[in-house]
């Protein structure tokens, strides 16, 4: 299932990337996610809905609902997590692509991997704090989320939020999101939004494209 | 652009370069190959065919789980390429409709890997006869001719041989749910065929539910006792009591409702031995009770509700039987009444808090504020699930929250709850014939017994298998049972005690299994048949537990292999044994071969006679064909019993009330006779169960209760084996995080569990959320023995009880065993790397 690489392909965009060097790219707007942590019941029918999508073999995952549990019986509590990409602002994984594989999307600024340049280094991998992209040894390439442009481009939203039997997933202008005036089923009547939950990676390294309804307990201070 | 194509389609994961290739790319050539210099600018998988380069069929689900979602498959030539779900948009309405009235009927995890169970390599392809022993699971292929000529010799032997009652009907609502091919034993393609053929027994008891069937029967003489799933919206409290609709998701939006009803200030208590994920989604107050005590436990809420004067007493004199003194019909003067019961009247013992906390494990104070709660929040929901009548005496939890149910008076009002079974929208469910050949048995036995029958035939009394009673000379006519069919079931490894079936088996001259995936209980068989699936043939499904909808299920694709429909097989085979025209009055000779047109006419016949008339549809078929999906508008929310509160409409019991005092049970004398076998109290009582936390004596060998709920990864067996939902979970125990210390269990450590009746090995989950003293390990793990007959895949049906209750529920939660770290390896079935991944996204804080 390897693939074969067009190595002199792959030799102009190296010395493009060297050439050129990293500019970062300002989006026209920022898409991204909205997960309600308390409503969500787990069910991962988005993760499903997404391997699908991606014909993906086991191994990657482009979205992970963690599950977060705590306490001390019969005093427990219990919330959910649900990450993919993130398509930051400032991207880990893009300045660390040796082919310039990895762009960022001027319209929406979705982050996405061009498959015929990754040559499977996994240097991406390492450097993305919330573990988005993921090595498929099927392909021998880096995959991940790519917030499924092809149904964004065609005015619809991705599969994980289509699937999402609770409506707590949900995608949008992140400012939009951030201030809470983007109208969503995802945020209740009296949620309020949160940048960072307990446990995540802090969002100064890279300005993820994601807000949360946290659980009490999941509040950072 | 040089990739190398995969040689093999289709596959799971189809490439959608080879895809393309093989399929022809028109349109798509402007994608291929990309220009040298260009900097990136494809997306992560080009060339890529979007959705709308590919042919759309509106399609659904179709297992056996309690709810029925919408599926569309997006397809390529012969080839399903990958499946959404509802967008609101299929029915005539705008894409992204999603109102409280017309929600969106969007499939769950389950239903979204279907695509990996249609292409999976478990797949069942081809007729396959057994050439090893018994169990040892090898086969050789066959033609069907080959198949289906011996399985009908050996039919025609076993009857004229054995007599009417020597093959077991054990179809299930496996896989094959729909109007047209369906799996069940008394609406099902088998019993009619078995029926006609003049040779079968049935299996009368419900696994899943047979506790809370005879509690709504016996109550309310229905188990129509349901409201439709948008009802819970309206809710101000409910109580989930051991419900988890987080996993078992329980109707088109069930859970959904809930999460509005508490953005309308709903509050929510769960009543459980763990602390599922829908107390935690819902924000549930946790009470934790040892398995098997809830008829105690609310009993003492009943008791709390009488000495407070809290209950509608309008509501139990108009509508109650038996409820108190003066609900007692003047026949039964002098009977026991339930207030009385409580009260301690009869036996000394008044029902207090204090005397069920000893039982349960809840605080007396816990008791008293979840029952003051309940008697003053108006509308409440007591959702009386089923888990906690999978039980010894299951049945009297069922009657026990009935009665409580109705002495609050949140029966037949919006908001409120009579469940229960919780059967709600009333479908036109069969599109078959369905006529006096329908359910036609011979003996009819508790389907947990079938076992215990075959090993001690003919040694056996009528009630040790819940003989059904009959009006004729089959009458008590003890089933001499020398064959099994399976058709949309995997029994023989979801029934009780499998180290008892497997010495059963051994002992039958025909085991006949029909499905479309090789299960566990198929390597027991004698004969696979290879079914096609729903995306094979043509169906319409229906909602199974709650929603208002049909869909449309089209063949989406040809059948695999050589695979061919239950209905094709069995009337092949009723042709064979001379019935064919009567068993399938529209087929010719050759609909094993050309089964398209005659399944077209079943359906539009039913969809023109039935649903039509009979449900005020507007639609043709044809324009029901094209949009895929029929969603109802109800009048108003389908509340059960809203006509017997409202218009005051008998209650369908013989005394036209609630009966809490049950008119049939108080009237039966020799309960011999009758189906139940053993003797069922007039009204709901606490009784102690077979093997509980509370028996001193088996506690000292066994001191643990283990349950085994539903898994949310698999619908009973079903999926098992498929690799995207190994990785969400894994099999294994849980147990509290207290007891793990106790005996240096950590998560992830392998460990047995065990009991007299079986031994199974399974990785441990330690945690807080589950009660100390309980155990949890979920049904439905395929079996896999070791030499030894030690269950590596950790089933927990080695450890179950084959002893029903009564009233024929099914004891799969009652059950006493011990755990310990073991050196035994685990077999998870699936490859250890796609499940270990589970472990790095879960449980950490």
């Amino acid at each position: 299932m390897a693939v074969v690489r067009d190595k002199a392909k792959l030799k102009e965009a190296i010395l493009r990337v060297k050439r050129e060097g990293y500019k970062p790219v300002v989006p026209e707007m920022q898409l991204g996610f909205i997960h309600n942590n308390v409503d969500c019941i787990g069910c991962r029918a988005c993760e499903i809905a997404c391997k699908d999508k991606n014909g993906l073999p086991p191994g990657p995952r482009f979205r992970r609902v963690q599950y977060i549990e705590g306490g001390t019986f019969p005093e427990v509590y219990a919330y959910k997590v649900n990450m993919s990409c993130n398509h930051c602002a400032e991207p880990a994984c893009l300045p660390a692509c040796p082919t310039g594989a990895i762009f960022k999307r001027r319209k929406d600024g979705i982050v996405d991997i061009d498959s015929t340049l990754c040559i499977g280094c996994r240097r991406c991998e390492a450097a993305c704090p919330f573990g988005a992209p993921q090595y498929d040894p099927e392909t021998e390439t880096v995959k991940k989320c790519n917030m499924c442009v092809d149904e964004i481009d065609a005015g619809r939203k991705p599969y994980c939020v289509m699937a999402c039997m609770m409506r707590v997933l949900d995608i949008g202008p992140i400012d939009q999101l951030r201030e809470g005036t983007y109208e969503t089923k995802a945020r209740g009547p009296h949620d309020r939004v949160v940048r960072q939950v307990k446990g995540m990676a802090d969002p100064e390294l890279t300005n993820p494209s994601i807000v949360f309804v946290p659980h009490s307990k999941g509040v950072v201070e | 652009m040089t990739r190398v194509a995969d040689p093999v389609l289709p596959g799971l994961n189809v490439s959608r370069r080879t895809l393309l290739k093989t399929a022809g790319a028109a349109g798509m050539a402007g994608l291929v190959p990309v220009a040298r210099s260009k900097p990136a600018a494809a997306f992560a998988y080009e060339p890529y065919p979007t959705d709308d380069e590919l042919e759309t069929v509106v399609t659904s689900c179709a297992h056996n789980c309690g709810s029925r979602h919408m599926l569309v498959a997006h397809k390529k030539g012969d080839v399903i390429v990958r499946l959404s779900t509802d967008h609101g948009g299929y029915d005539g309405n705008p894409w992204g409709t999603d109102t409280e009235e017309l929600p969106q009927l969007r499939a769950c995890l389950r239903g979204r890997s279907y695509r990996a169970r249609l292409y999976s390599p478990e797949r069942l392809l081809y007729p396959m006869i057994r050439v090893g022993e018994r169990g040892e699971g090898r086969f050789k292929r066959a033609s069907w001719d080959e198949v289906l000529s011996q399985i009908a010799e050996k039919m025609v032997y076993l009857r004229n041989t054995y007599g009417p009652t020597a093959l077991l009907d054990q179809s299930y609502a496996g896989a094959s749910f729909g109007v047209l091919h369906k799996s069940d034993q008394i609406a099902g393609l088998l019993g009619r065929f078995l029926g006609m053929f003049g040779c079968r027994t049935s299996s009368w008891s419900v696994p899943s539910y047979q506790g809370t069937t005879f509690s709504s029967r016996i109550t309310f003489g229905t188990i129509e006792d349901g409201n439709e799933d948008d009802a819970f919206a309206h809710s101000k409290l409910i109580i989930m009591w051991g419900w988890n609709p987080a996993y078992t998701f329980h109707g088109g939006n069930t859970f959904y409702y809930m999460r509005l009803a508490r953005q309308r200030g709903c509050r929510f208590v769960l009543v459980d031995p763990q602390y599922t994920d829908s107390a935690a989604a819902y924000d549930a107050w946790w009470i934790p009770i040892r398995p098997n005590t809830d008829a105690a436990m609310l009993a003492a809420m009943a008791h709390y509700i009488f000495v407070n004067d809290l209950q509608d007493q309008e509501f139990i004199d108009r509508f109650c039987q038996g409820m108190d003194a003066g609900t007692m019909p003047a026949w039964a003067q002098g009977q026991e009444n339930f207030k009385d019961y409580i009260l301690g009247k009869y036996d000394g013992q008044p029902k207090t808090p204090e005397w069920a906390s000893g039982i349960c494990g809840v605080s007396a104070e816990d008791i008293r504020k979840l029952a003051h709660l309940y008697a003053t929040t108006k509308p409440a929901a007591l959702k009386a699930s089923w888990a906690p009548g999978r039980n010894a005496y299951g049945e009297q939890y069922n009657r026990m929250a009935a009665t409580l149910q109705a002495m609050t008076g949140n029966i037949g009002k919006l908001g409120g709850c009579a469940e229960g079974v919780g059967k709600a929208w009333h479908a036109e469910a069969i599109a078959y014939p369905y006529d006096q050949f329908a359910n036609i048995w011979f003996a009819s036995i508790k389907s947990d017994r079938w076992a215990h029958c075959v090993l001690n035939y003919p040694n056996v009394r009528r009630e040790e298998i819940g003989l059904w009673p009959r009006q004729d000379q089959f009458d008590g006519l003890i089933p001499n049972i020398r064959g099994i069919v399976w058709q949309g079931s995997d029994w023989f490894n979801q029934l009780t005690n499998i180290n008892k079936e497997i010495r059963a088996v051994r002992k039958l001259d025909l085991v006949v299994c029909m499905d479309s995936t090789i299960t566990p209980s198929g390597l027991w068989a004698d004969y696979l048949l290879p079914v096609a699936t729903h995306f094979e043939r043509h169906d319409v499904a229906l909602p199974w537990y709650k929603g208002h909808y049909y869909i449309h299920r089209p063949k989406v694709i040809e059948p695999l292999g050589e695979s061919k429909t239950d209905f094709q097989i069995l009337t092949e085979l009723a042709w064979r044994l001379g019935f064919g025209p009567a068993y399938n009055p529209r087929a010719s000779r050759d609909y094993f071969r050309f089964n398209d047109a005659v399944d077209e006419a079943y359906l539009r016949s039913w969809w023109e006679t039935r649903v039509v008339p009979h449900q005020g549809v507007d639609i043709s078929w044809e324009e029901f064909k094209r949009r895929g999906v029929y969603k109802f508008k109800l009048p108003r929310i389908h509340v059960a019993f809203r006509d017997q509160i409202e218009k005051g409409v008998p209650f369908p019991t013989p005394s036209g009330k609630i009966e809490i005092f049950s008119t049939v049970l108080a009237q039966t004398r020799d309960w011999t006779r009758t189906q139940y076998g053993y003797p069922i109290p007039a009204i709901p009582k606490w009784i102690e169960p077979f093997e509980w936390l509370g028996d001193r004596e088996k506690t000292r060998k066994y001191p643990f209760h283990l349950i085994s709920p539903h898994p949310r990864w698999r619908t009973h067996s079903i999926f098992n084996n498929i690799p995207w939902l190994r990785e969400t979970y894994e099999q294994e125990v849980t147990i509290n995080a207290s007891d793990a210390a106790r005996l240096g269990i950590r998560t992830g450590d392998i460990v047995e569990v065990w009991n007299d009746r079986g031994r199974v090995v399974v990785p441990a989950y330690v945690t807080e959320r589950c009660m100390p003293g309980v155990l949890v390990l979920f049904e439905g793990a395929w079996m896999d023995l070791d030499e030894n007959g030690v269950d590596r895949a950790g089933n927990p049906d080695f450890l179950t009880l084959d002893e029903p209750s009564p009233a024929g529920a099914f004891a799969y939660n009652t059950v006493l065993a011990n755990i310990r770290k073991t050196q035994l390896d685990h077999r998870p079935v699936w490859d250890k790397l796609a499940t270990a991944r589970s472990y790095l996204f879960r449980r950490d804080l």
